[in-house]
Parts: C-alpha cells; structure tokens; sequence
C-alpha cells in the first residue's frame, strides 16, 4: 500500500514527540490504542518522523513530514 | 596519569538479535514467535533472526527456502533499515552520554572505554545498567554486555550471555576463563584459522596461550606473535571513535536486483545507478579516487567474479564512474543472468573540486554540482539522469557491515 494523506489528531506537548490520537482511513477513524514504536529518517534535508500504530486490529505506519506539515499512512510489510 | 593496560575498563555492547528484535517490539503481532528478517523485496538472504526462530536452527545469511525448511512457520518480514539505523543511532548517542570513547563495530556493536567515567559514574556494571535501562525504555530491546580489561575480552564476555546478559571478565580472572574456552570464541579466529590451530594441536585459548610463539610465527608469520597474546587474553588495541577512525580506502555501493537481469540495456542502467550513489557520496565528503572495482554475482547465487581498473586520473563524477565500470564489464564475457551488481572507487584522495577551464568541461561540473544541490535538499535521485526516471527502486537498500551513524560511512540507506 502506497502512502496515503490521512485527516488526523495529534496531541503536541512540550518537550515530547507528538502522540497521534486517532486517524482516518478510508472514511473510517481508527482510535490509536498503542504507539508500538518510532523512528526517523531523512529525506533530501528534511527530517521525517515514523510512528508504527496499532488500532487493536491492524498495524499502520503513520509518517509526518515536518517540510510540508503532512501526514501520510502506509500499512506494515509481512509475508 | 598512565593506565596500565590491565586496569582499562572496557565495554562491548551487541544488541540482540537486532533487526528481528526491532521488528518484533514495532509489530506486537511477532513478539514471541519466530520470524525472520530479509532484505527489500525478499531475494536477498536472512538478516537476522529471532531467538524463537533461532531454537529452530535458522541462521543469519540462510536463503529464505532455508530458513523455511528448518521451521515451517517462519514468519517473513522485509526489514526496514531505517528503522534500524535511527535505532542503532541513537543507542550510540546514549552510550556517548558515559564516554567519548566509542567504537561503532557494526549497526548492533560497539565498544566504550569507560576507564575515565567510573568517577562519574561509580562502576562500570552501574554504566551498563544505566544503558540497558535507557536503550529497554526508548526502544523495548534489549542487549548483552561485556566488561573486561579490552576490546578482545569485552567481546568474548558479552557473547557468552545472550539475549540480555552482562558478564564481567576481571583482569584476575582472565586465565580461568580462557583456559578452557575454545579458540573459535576469539574475535578475529575464523573457522579457517580454527582449522589450520587444530592441526597444530592447538583448540583452547590456553593451549594457543601457551603454544611456542616461535611455532605460531613460523605458520602465520608476524601474526603468530599476535595469536598468541590473543590466547592470553592480551589486547592493547585502542578504542578508537569514528572521527579517529582509520581514513576510509573505498567508497562502494552494491545492490541485489529485484529480478536477474541478462540484457545489456538493464545492466548498464543499474550500473548508472550504483555510479551516481558512489559519486554522490564521493563528492559529498570530498573525495577522489583512481581504481574503480565492478563486481557481479550470478544468478545460480554461487558464481561471481570481481574486478578492477585503476586510471590514470582521479574521478568522482558519476558519469566518469560509470564509463569506467561499463570499459571492465566489456573485458567479460557475461554468461549468465546477473543477480547483484556492486561498483566500488578506491584508491582516494581528499580532492578540493576546482572548477575547469574549459567551457565544455566548466558546464558539465556546475551541472553536477547544481544536481547534488537538488538532491542534498529534497532527497537522492529526485534530480538524475534520464535513463534512470523509470527504474522502479533506487538507492541502497542494504545496510553494509562498515555502516557507521556519522561520516562518510553514514550510508542513508532506504
């Protein structure tokens, strides 16, 4: 699955990461139940962050790109 | 104040099971199962494996086939190296929160000389204590360490309690522990070397200790001296910080193909690939080398051949490291589909770029520079040469062993 933007709830507190709350997917809210982990990388000169999340039935990968103010989410990878 | 070697105080961190263990605390669905990690698009070969896969005999580097025919349910996942490398990036910063002196072995090792922080901190094992917690909260892994009097016998005391393990090897205790201990367990002894001992007669680091050295040096020549201290627990080697680190001799990238490829037009395009990520990095910290290498590996996974050309200028442009990788890819005969291709410049200089004095040339070095710029700011290969706009993947998807988080050997791999 490509990343998607996603209409998202993000609660910011000083001296924190941002902690995502609830996101939307295809219409429907997915109410983050664990941030299970988090990472960064850098793309050209910017620096992205990586936040693996499970709603209790799935795990997404909700990437928020600092250069564009965006969040996009993508599906995790298992074969 | 001199430190006598033997009151060094020296720290090998090896995180556990890396790779699979950063996927299993991302994913909570794996935790617990046996999984293993593979390289992007699932032809490269195992990575690392869970210590629940592990019990099953699956091993780092099996094909995946392997890995499946020792445990049926081995779950597959592509690894995401950066995750691994924002991980193993910041376990480095936490160790230099004890000491300035930390040497990045791989991605999940690396040794800290704590000699001078014990004052600061009270013991070694509270310093260990102290990084378990921090790298367990931040990330929910874990890793064994090694306390000794050097980097030979941290090593050894760190791999002798897995997963989560701290061993400390006294400088008193240094010849009970080895006595016994087989030569194999020795960073530095490989399989082959344990071969060529054994015919010696020589299987425990006692017997290697205690071996004539004038017998060891007749074998393996100026080495035989250092065998034999190795076998007495001797290791003066420093702990060297990558800015001390040795200058780096090469700059190469390689990549395993997402399909085997066998027309002309396809390997030239990979190869223009793996050209521009070896100029970028080139040019990116400034320098130039002379030799370029090609190698190719098959795709019957066991045939290769690797070699090299050395020109009578230094290059870092990445069409210049092109034309020169195609000139030795045409003095072979390609017999085969190819599996992975790699392109490596060596023989560097630091190389202050000046800008020629002919139009032609002049041009060709702004547009160059012009490129880099682009893709300094929004990412590598968003401005890149045309025949490249249609290839599916680029960039390094494999983390390669001499991976460091910062320099040149900082490869932002994908």
């Amino acid at each position: 699955m490509n990343a998607q933007p996603v209409r998202i709830a993000v609660v910011y507190e000083p001296g924190k990461k941002p902690k995502p709350v609830w996101f939307e997917l295809n219409r429907r809210q997915h109410k983050v139940i664990e941030t299970t982990y988090f990472w960064k990388d850098r793309l050209g000169d910017t620096t992205r962050l990586h936040f693996a999340v499970s709603d209790g039935e799935a795990l997404y990968e909700l990437i928020f790109d600092p250069s564009e103010q965006s969040w996009t989410v993508e599906s995790h990878r298992i074969e | 104040m001199s430190i006598q070697p033997e009151q060094r105080v020296v720290m090998h961190i090896d995180m556990n099971a890396f790779f699979a263990s950063v996927e299993q605390q991302a994913n909570p669905e794996l935790r617990g199962k046996p999984i293993a990690v593979v390289g992007g698009h699932g032809r490269t070969v195992i990575t690392t494996a869970s210590y629940e896969a592990r019990k099953f005999g699956v091993k780092t580097g099996m094909a995946i086939w392997e890995g499946k025919r020792q445990c049926k349910d081995l779950i597959i996942v592509v690894g995401d190296n950066k995750k691994y490398t924002y991980t193993s990036s910041r376990i480095v910063e936490f160790m230099r929160e004890y000491t300035p002196l930390v040497e990045v072995f791989s991605i999940d090792e690396a040794w800290l000389d704590v000699t001078h922080s014990l004052g600061i901190f009270g013991s070694a094992e509270r310093i260990a204590y102290l990084i378990k917690a921090q790298i367990k909260a931040s990330f929910g892994i874990t890793c064994s360490i090694g306390i000794a009097p050097n980097k030979l016998l941290a090593k050894l005391a760190s791999d002798m309690k897995k997963p989560d393990g701290l061993t400390v090897i006294k400088p008193e205790e240094v010849s009970r522990v080895l006595e016994h201990m087989s030569v194999k367990e020795l960073c530095g002894i490989g399989s082959k070397m344990d071969r060529h001992l054994a015919l010696m007669g020589i299987r425990t680091c006692g017997e290697l200790g205690r071996c004539d050295e004038a017998r060891l040096t007749r074998k393996f020549g100026i080495l035989g001296k250092v065998y034999k201290q190795m076998g007495q627990g001797i290791d003066n080697g420093p702990v060297t910080p990558v800015e001390e680190d040795d200058e780096v001799k090469s700059v190469g990238h390689s990549m395993t193909l997402r399909r085997d490829v066998s027309t002309r037009e396809d390997i030239l395009k990979y190869l223009l690939q793996l050209s521009e990520m070896v100029g970028r990095r080139a040019r990116r910290y400034g320098v130039a080398g002379k030799t370029i290498s090609l190698y190719v590996r098959f795709a019957d996974y066991f045939s290769s051949f690797g070699k090299q050309d050395t020109l009578s200028s230094y290059i870092n442009q990445s069409d210049e490291i092109f034309k020169a990788a195609v000139n030795i890819l045409d003095t072979v005969e390609i017999t085969q589909p190819i599996r992975l291709l790699g392109v490596k410049l060596s023989n560097l200089q630091y190389h202050s770029q000046q800008l020629p004095l002919f139009p032609d040339e002049r041009r060709k070095t702004l547009m160059v520079q012009a490129m880099d710029s682009v893709n300094d700011k929004l990412g590598d290969f968003t401005v890149t040469f045309g025949s490249l706009l249609a290839t599916e993947e680029k960039g390094s998807h494999v983390i390669s062993p001499a991976w460091r988080p910062d320099g040149i050997r900082n490869v932002n791999v994908q």
